[in-house]
């Protein structure tokens, strides 16, 4: 692997290049380090600031740019590796339009939940790694999370063992962006700070647990609307037919009995928990979103990498894989009819 | 609607092909073969055209098994429906399979002319699921 050093302040030097080349059609979402603490900002024209990682997650960054197909505007996204698989599956499924973005994802050392109480996080990559060693502050979609390395996207951020930065290339556009660092390219030497994430058991569960866990579901659907790989417009459960309201509701309740309101929540948690199974990228969103606290992540994760497994696939490792559900092999599944 | 007392009847949805299951079913009708009351047939003109979305549905309203039958790999009017079915199908029962769901649905491949076929596979769905229905409210 090769790749260029990043000396202090290189980054944003380099991202600074980018944008002054052009300053009406350049732009960079990334992490701010300001007085109120590290977040998310579409820097224009300066960058001022910049930090490399975020160690509090409060939603997955990609559903800002969801929809995006304006073309003539060059972007460069430096987003946590959860982001931007989420933000490759949603090119597959031609959600972004991908022809001017350069997508670099970080190594990520792991993120708080923005719901917890967090004093004085640092925001180096090792002293990162050794503040979440010492208390237990990870969530729990960082700590079983199944790719956590930059090696996603077009370009990637890889921290050595040493502590020192290194920007890797992994396309054209990785190529691009790596021309804005000074310095030459070299073979990089030193080991990794992050390794292979170790493989989940597979997920099992049942009925009961499962009603337990979400009887404080209100069915407010921030699930939904947070969740940066569920993009449909027009939405299953907008309408009456799955979840009705009003005099749809009156009806279904004289026609079949004795309901618990809010009435679906199996139907609605399974659907999606479907629906989503082959592009979820484990990101927690969804539980940091729900207000009841109710461990989404353990459900979705769990069933989304059991149906991915079967097809060998996992959500935004590369942008040529095809999504399972959009392909098939003719010879493949002999024992899926009963 | 059940009555108290008496063994419940299972209710079964099925998502036919129009194409080959549904007219399995016709053909089994003018042969004058009987299957369960309970089976209710939802014709689809392709078995690709079930999102699991409805299975789910049928599933959480009530539905005692769900089926979803369509012509034989290779076989589709559409050319390559069924191939994308199974795909889908088989994951919807491994998800189901993880929450101890799995034998609430089958999947089926049953061709035009396979009257005897359809009813055998329907039949020996709907009596394993009474007797696990039966069973249970023993238990």
């Amino acid at each position: 692997m090769s790749g260029k050093k990043l000396k202090n302040g290189a980054i944003e030097e380099a991202l600074n290049r980018f944008l002054k080349e052009n300053e009406t059609s350049r732009l960079v979402i990334g992490f701010e380090d300001n007085e109120s603490g590290v977040c998310l900002r579409a820097f224009k024209g300066h960058v001022e600031h910049y930090s490399l990682f975020c160690p509090v997650f409060s939603i997955n960054n990609t559903l800002h740019i969801r929809r995006l197909f304006s073309k003539g505007t060059k972007i460069i996204l430096m987003l946590r590796p959860c982001e931007i698989r989420a933000y490759v599956e949603l090119i597959k499924l031609t959600q972004i339009e991908r022809e001017d973005i350069i997508a670099v994802s970080i190594d990520c050392p792991g993120t708080a939940s923005s719901k917890d109480k967090i004093d004085a996080i640092p925001l180096e990559a090792k002293e990162l790694v050794e503040y979440f060693t010492k208390n237990d502050k990870m969530r729990w979609a960082c700590k079983t999370c199944r790719e956590r390395r930059g090696i996603v996207g077009d370009a990637g951020i890889r921290i050595g063992q040493d502590g020192s930065a290194w920007a890797v290339s992994y396309n054209n556009k990785g190529d691009e962006f790596l021309s804005l660092i000074d310095g030459e390219s070299e073979e990089i030497n030193t080991g990794m700070l992050l390794v292979e994430s170790k493989k989940m058991d597979k997920f099992q569960s049942e009925m009961d647990r499962f009603q337990e866990d979400f009887s404080k579901c209100i069915m407010c659907k921030n699930c939904r609307d947070m969740c940066p790989v569920c993009y449909c417009i027009d939405c299953v459960f907008n309408g009456d037919e799955y979840l009705p309201k009003g005099d749809a509701l009156l009806n279904r309740i004289m026609r079949s009995g004795t309901v618990q309101l809010p009435q679906g929540k199996e139907l609605f948690h399974f659907i999606r928990m479907y629906h989503v199974s082959q592009t979820c990228v484990g990101c927690g969103a969804c539980e940091e979103a729900c207000p009841q606290g109710i461990p989404l992540t353990k459900y979705f994760k769990g069933i989304s990498e059991r149906l991915q497994s079967m097809f060998s696939y996992m959500s935004g490792r590369s942008f040529e894989e095809s999504i399972p559900y959009l392909t098939f092999i003719e010879d493949e599944l002999k024992d899926a009819e009963d | 609607m059940a009555e108290d007392g008496k063994n419940k009847n299972p209710e079964i949805v099925g998502f036919a092909c129009s194409y080959c299951t549904f007219k399995a079913s016709e053909m089994a009708g003018s042969l004058r073969l009987k299957y369960p009351d309970g089976v209710r047939l939802i014709q689809v003109p392709c078995s690709s055209r079930v999102d699991p979305a409805f299975v789910i549905k049928a599933i959480f309203e009530g539905a005692d098994g769900v089926f979803v039958a369509g012509c034989h790999p290779g076989d589709c009017h559409f050319i390559k429906g069924n191939y994308f079915t199974r795909r889908k199908i088989a994951a919807l029962k491994e998800m189901l399979d993880a929450f101890k769901l799995k034998d609430k649905l089958r999947l089926f491949w049953v061709s035009a002319a396979e009257a005897r076929r359809f009813i055998d596979k329907v039949t020996t769905m709907y009596n394993e699921i009474k007797e696990r229905e039966n069973v249970r409210e023993k238990a």
